[in-house]
C-alpha cells in the first residue's frame, strides 16, 4: 500500500460553495408544503402541571397540528432513562418543553403557543449542586428508583444521578507516610455554551410509513435510535439524513429538536421544519458542565506523586444526559498526566433544576485538567521545585500505569516537553515591557483520548475510476470527511483524493456508526474506510493480475493505475480494470468496520465507568505567556504554543487548522465566556451581546509543533486531532495568570472582575463544604 | 403597498410586511439562503450585505428600507459563480471550517480589499470586529486576507 501518499495538504472541496453562500445547511432547507413549529417551554425551574389546554390553540388560523407528552411515551438517556421528550406533570428546568406547534407560517405557530392554556404550581428548585447534596434536599427526580437502567454498574441515589469510582493501591498508606507533604486544592468551573453557528434544527417528514429526519447532527444514528425510543416506533422506522452541519462542538452530539418535528410531520402529514432561536440556543443549550473539583496529593520532597485522591462533582442539569458517561472521563484526565501508585477518585453526576448540560470538546477534560494543572503548580510551590522539573519526573512513560491501571506504552510526554523547550526558545522572547502589567509564563501537560466505537464504510468502485465512499460520517466543518477520509481512501486505491466521493450521511445508506466527536473521525470511520477500500484494491489486483498477466503481489496501484512495481507505464489504469471487473463479475465493491480493541484496565479498579480504559491516549503539551493589568483585571494572551500528540498527521495544514480554533475557543472558556443562572432558574446570557465569544482582536496565532509518532490502533497510525486542542487552554492561562499574580487561581473563566478580586484579596480562598473532607463519606456506594 | 429591492442587480417586487428584517426577505422570498441569521441582533455579521456598497447586517434593516438601494449578497460578488479575489485567498489558505460564518466574512472582507487597499494586519483584525467565528481561531482569514491584498 503507498502508505507515503496518504499524506498531504488536501484542500477542502466544500469551501468554495461555502465561500459562495451556496451550500445549503438544515436550516437553508424549505421544503414544498413546509410548515413551520415553535415549542412552547417551561418558565418556572420547577412545577407542577396543573393543567395544559390546547384547545384554543388548535383554532388559531394555520395550525396544522401540536403535539404534547402523551404523544411520546418513551424516556431516553445514557445509562439511565431519565428523559422524556416533554415535561410530564413535572417541570424540571426553566426552557423544559411542554407542546409543540406546527402551522403554516412561524409567525401562527407562535401565536398558538401563546393560545395555550398552562397552569403550573410552582414548586422549590434546586439550582446548585451545593443545594442537591444538602441532607434535606428535595429530589429533583423523586422518582429515581423507577426508571430504566441502560448500563449496570453505577452507584444512584438521590439527587446523584451517577457515581463512578476508581480506587487503586492503598491511599490511606500514602497519606499517612511521614515523608510527604500533603497538598489540597479546590477549584470551582461554569458552564460554557458552543455557539454554534447554525442552530439546532431540524426538517422532518413522514413518508410511506417512515420518518424522514434530515437535521443538524453530530449522531445521526443517536438520532434514530432516541427518537424511535422516545415516540415508542420501531428504530427501522427513523431515517436520518444530515446535510452539511454549520458547526458542533459537542452541541449536536445528542438528540434536541427532531422528534418534535417528527411528531408533527406524521401529526400534520406535511414536512416539518423547527429551528431553536439563539436565544433557545443559549436558554437550552446543552452546555459543558459546571463542576467542582477537589484534589489531594501526597507527595514526597523529592517530587514523587505517592497518592491522590479527588472528588468531582459534574452538573447535569435536570437530566443525567451525556454527564453520566462523563463521570467516567475523570479517571483519564484528572487522574492522567502522571504516573499513579495509590489513587481513589469519586466523580458525581449531580441533578439539579437547570437546563440539562451535555457534550463539549474534550468534555470533563477542560476543566479537569484546569484543575490538576493548578495542583502540580501548588504541588511544584509547596515542595519548591520547579513546576516544569516536576512534571517531567512525574509524566507518563512507556509502562507506566495509569488511574485504572492501564498500561501507558511508549514515552511520549516527556519528548513532548523536550519539543516545547525547543519551540519556546526558537521564539524571540518580546522585549521587555514598562507598562505596568503583570506578566506571567506556564508549561501545561494534558491526557486526553480517542473515542474509539463502531463505525462502518463501504467503498463502491466506479467503472469511471472514481469510488464513492459511504459511511454515516457527518461533515461538521472540522474537514475530517472532507480531507482525512478521501486521503485514506485514494492512498489505498492509487486515485487521486478528488476521485474519492463521499456519500453525506444516511441511515438507511450506511452502517451503525457512534457518530462525530471524540476524535474519532479519522481514527474510527477512518478505519472502517481503510479496510473497505483494501477490500475493493484486493479485488482490483485480482483482475488486473489476469489482465496485465502478472501476480497481483507484484502490482501496485499508483496514480491512477495498476502497474507492475518498478515498471512505471506498465499496466492498465484503474478505470479499465474496474470496468472489467464489472464485466465478469459484476460491480467492485468493499465493506469495512471498526470499533475499538479494549485496552484492558487493572481488574477490580473501576466501578460505574462506561470506559475502564483509554484505547488510545492523546498528548498535548501547551504554552501560554499573558498580561494581567493590575488596573482593570485585563488578562492579555501575549503568546500561545502547543506540541500535540497527533500519532500521524495525514493532513498537517488541516490540523494546524483545527489547533488555532479549539486554542481560540479554550481561550473564551478561560478569559470570558461565562454562564450564569439566576435566582428564577434561568440562564442570564440569552444572546451575543451578554455571552462573550473570542473576537479576532483577542486572539494570537498559536505555534505549533505536530509531535508524530506514537503508538496508536488509528489507520496509519493516526490519531483524532481536532477535539483535543482545547483540552489545556484553560490551564495553560489559568497556571500563567497565577505566575504573574502570585495569586492562587480557583476558578474560570478570568473575567476582569474575577481578576481584580484576587489581585486586591477581596474574594474569601474558595471552599466546597458539599464535598466532605474523608473522601469516602462522598460515596453512595463504598467502592 | 409593496415595495421592492435591487438584489444582485435584479429588481425585484416584494408583498412583505415593509418592517420585515431585509434578511427574510433574501432567505425566504427570494432563495438567497447564503445570508445567516445568527444572532439576529447585529453582533455576528454572518448575515452580512452590501447596502449601497457598504456591509451591513441585513438582520437589522426593515427590508423596506432598503427599497431603491443596491443590495448585494455573498451569491451576487462574483460574476457566473467565480470566486473573487478574497474567495480565492480563503480557498487556497484552507481558511473554512464548518462555513457559517464565510458568507457574511466574504462580504466584510470583499469591502476592505477595496476601501482599504494598505490594511495592515492589525487593521483587518479589526475590521473583522463585527464578523464573528467560532471555528477557526481567525488566524487563517487574516492571513487570507493579507494574501489577497498581495495578489491584487
Amino acid at each position: 500500500m503507498s502508505d507515503v501518499s496518504a499524506t498531504m495538504d488536501l484542500r477542502r472541496r466544500d469551501a468554495a460553495d461555502k465561500l459562495r453562500g451556496r451550500t445549503r445547511y438544515t436550516i437553508d432547507r424549505y421544503l414544498p408544503g413546509m410548515l413551520h413549529a415553535a415549542v412552547l417551554r417551561a418558565t418556572v425551574p420547577s412545577g407542577r402541571i396543573v393543567r395544559l389546554d390546547t384547545s384554543r390553540a388548535a383554532r388559531i388560523p394555520g395550525v396544522r397540528a401540536i403535539v404534547t407528552a402523551t404523544d411520546a411515551p418513551g424516556m431516553i438517556g445514557i445509562g439511565i432513562a431519565d428523559h422524556p421528550l416533554f415535561a410530564r406533570d413535572v417541570i424540571r428546568y426553566d426552557g423544559e418543553p411542554l407542546a409543540a406547534v406546527a402551522a403554516v407560517t412561524l409567525a401562527q405557530a407562535q401565536a398558538a403557543l401563546a393560545a395555550i392554556e398552562v397552569e403550573i404550581e410552582p414548586l422549590p428548585a434546586i439550582l446548585t449542586m451545593a443545594d442537591a447534596l444538602a441532607p434535606d434536599a428535595t429530589l429533583v427526580h423523586p422518582d429515581w428508583r423507577s426508571y430504566e437502567v441502560l448500563l449496570e454498574g453505577g452507584a444512584r441515589g438521590g439527587n446523584v444521578a451517577w457515581e463512578a469510582t476508581v480506587v487503586r493501591g492503598d491511599v490511606d498508606a500514602a497519606f499517612a507516610r511521614p515523608d510527604v507533604e500533603i497538598v489540597e486544592s479546590c477549584f470551582r468551573v461554569g458552564r460554557q455554551n458552543h455557539v454554534a453557528f447554525e442552530p439546532r434544527a431540524v426538517v422532518a417528514s413522514y413518508e410511506d410509513g417512515r420518518f424522514h429526519i434530515e437535521t443538524s447532527t453530530q449522531v445521526p444514528w443517536s438520532i434514530r435510535n432516541a427518537t424511535a425510543r422516545l415516540l415508542g416506533v420501531p428504530a427501522s422506522q427513523v431515517r436520518v439524513t444530515v446535510p452539511p452541519v454549520g458547526g458542533g462542538f459537542g452541541l449536536k452530539f445528542d438528540l434536541a429538536v427532531e422528534p418534535f418535528a417528527a411528531l408533527l410531520a406524521r401529526a400534520s402529514g406535511r414536512p416539518v421544519r423547527l429551528v431553536n432561536s439563539r436565544e433557545e440556543e443559549m436558554l437550552t443549550c446543552l452546555f459543558r458542565e459546571n463542576a467542582d473539583i477537589r484534589i489531594r496529593s501526597a507527595v514526597t520532597r523529592e517530587g514523587d506523586i505517592v497518592g491522590r485522591e479527588a472528588v468531582v462533582l459534574m452538573d447535569c442539569g435536570a437530566y443525567g444526559g451525556e454527564q453520566i458517561f462523563l463521570t467516567t472521563m475523570t479517571a483519564h484526565t484528572l487522574g492522567g498526566n502522571y504516573k499513579l501508585e495509590n489513587v481513589r477518585m469519586v466523580s458525581r453526576a449531580v441533578y439539579t433544576n437547570t437546563t440539562p448540560n451535555g457534550a463539549f470538546r474534550c468534555c470533563n477534560g477542560v476543566y479537569n485538567t484546569f484543575a490538576l494543572e493548578r495542583h502540580t503548580d501548588e504541588i511544584a510551590s509547596r515542595i519548591g521545585m520547579d513546576p516544569l522539573a516536576f512534571r517531567r519526573r512525574n509524566v507518563l512513560g512507556d509502562k507506566d500505569l495509569g488511574a485504572t491501571g492501564q498500561v501507558f506504552e511508549s514515552n511520549v510526554l516527556g519528548p513532548m516537553l523536550d519539543r516545547m523547550d525547543t519551540l519556546r526558545d526558537a521564539t524571540t522572547l518580546p522585549p521587555a515591557r514598562s507598562d505596568g502589567r503583570l506578566h506571567g509564563r506556564a508549561t501545561t501537560v494534558g491526557t486526553w483520548f480517542v473515542f474509539v466505537g463502531p463505525s462502518a464504510a463501504t467503498v463502491n468502485m466506479n467503472a469511471d475510476g472514481t469510488v464513492t465512499l459511504v459511511t454515516s460520517g457527518v461533515e461538521i466543518g472540522s474537514g475530517s470527511m472532507m480531507q482525512s477520509l478521501p486521503q485514506i481512501v485514494a492512498s489505498t486505491l492509487g486515485i487521486a483524493p478528488e476521485h474519492v466521493i463521499v456519500r453525506a450521511a444516511d441511515t438507511d445508506a450506511a452502517g451503525y456508526d457512534v457518530g462525530v466527536g471524540g476524535g474519532r473521525t479519522t481514527v474510527s470511520l477512518g478505519a472502517a474506510s481503510l479496510s473497505a477500500a483494501q477490500e475493493v484494491r484486493t479485488k482490483l489486483l485480482k483482475v488486473a493480475a489476469d489482465m496485465i498477466e502478472a501476480a497481483p503481489d507484484d502490482l501496485v496501484m499508483r496514480d491512477g493505475r495498476i502497474e507492475i512495481a518498478g515498471a512505471p507505464g506498465s499496466g492498465r489504469t484503474v478505470a479499465e480494470v474496474a470496468t472489467r471487473a464489472q464485466t465478469v463479475g459484476g460491480p467492485v465493491s468493499g465493506t469495512g468496520a471498526f470499533t475499538g480493541a479494549g485496552v484492558p484496565a487493572m481488574p477490580g479498579c473501576v466501578a460505574g465507568h462506561f470506559i475502564d480504559a483509554i484505547d488510545i491516549p492523546v498528548f498535548a503539551v501547551h504554552d501560554c505567556e499573558v498580561a494581567v493589568d493590575p488596573e482593570t483585571g485585563h488578562v492579555e494572551v501575549l503568546s500561545y504554543r502547543v506540541v500535540q500528540d497527533v500519532g500521524r498527521a495525514l493532513n498537517p495544514r488541516a490540523i494546524h487548522g483545527q489547533i488555532q480554533g479549539g486554542v481560540v475557543q479554550g481561550l473564551g472558556y478561560a478569559l470570558h465566556e461565562e454562564v450564569t443562572i439566576g435566582d428564577n432558574g434561568r440562564v442570564c446570557q440569552n444572546g451575543f451581546e451578554t455571552y462573550r465569544v473570542p473576537l479576532a482582536l483577542d486572539v494570537v496565532p498559536v505555534e505549533i509543533n505536530l509531535y508524530e509518532g506514537a503508538p496508536s490502533i488509528g489507520p496509519l497510525g493516526t490519531k483524532g486531532a481536532g477535539e483535543v486542542p482545547i483540552l489545556n487552554v484553560g490551564a495553560a492561562v489559568a497556571c500563567a495568570v497565577a505566575n504573574a499574580t502570585g495569586k492562587r487561581v480557583q476558578a474560570l473563566p478570568l473575567t476582569p472582575p474575577r481578576v481584580l478580586e484576587l489581585l486586591l484579596d477581596r474574594k474569601p480562598e474558595l471552599t466546597l463544604p458539599h464535598i466532605a473532607d474523608k473522601w469516602a463519606d462522598n460515596l453512595i456506594r463504598p467502592h | 403597498m409593496g415595495f421592492s429591492l435591487t438584489v444582485n442587480g435584479d429588481r425585484l417586487s416584494c408583498a412583505a410586511d415593509p418592517a420585515t428584517p431585509l434578511v427574510d426577505i433574501l432567505r425566504e422570498e427570494m432563495h438567497l439562503t447564503g445570508a445567516k441569521p445568527v444572532c439576529r441582533e447585529g453582533f455576528c455579521g454572518a448575515c452580512m450585505v452590501l447596502v449601497d456598497g457598504e456591509p451591513t447586517p441585513s438582520c437589522l434593516v426593515p427590508a423596506a428600507l432598503a427599497d431603491g438601494r443596491e443590495i448585494h449578497t455573498v451569491e451576487g460578488l462574483a460574476p457566473h459563480g467565480a470566486l473573487n479575489r478574497i474567495q480565492t485567498a480563503l480557498e487556497a489558505s484552507d481558511a473554512v471550517q464548518c462555513g457559517m460564518c464565510f458568507p457574511g466574512m466574504v462580504v466584510s472582507l470583499t469591502h476592505l480589499l477595496t476601501a482599504r487597499p494598505d490594511a495592515s494586519r492589525d487593521d483587518i483584525r479589526a475590521a473583522l470586529t463585527g464578523n464573528i467565528c467560532r471555528c477557526t481561531g481567525y488566524e487563517r482569514i487574516v492571513e487570507a486576507t493579507l494574501l489577497a491584498l498581495a495578489t491584487r
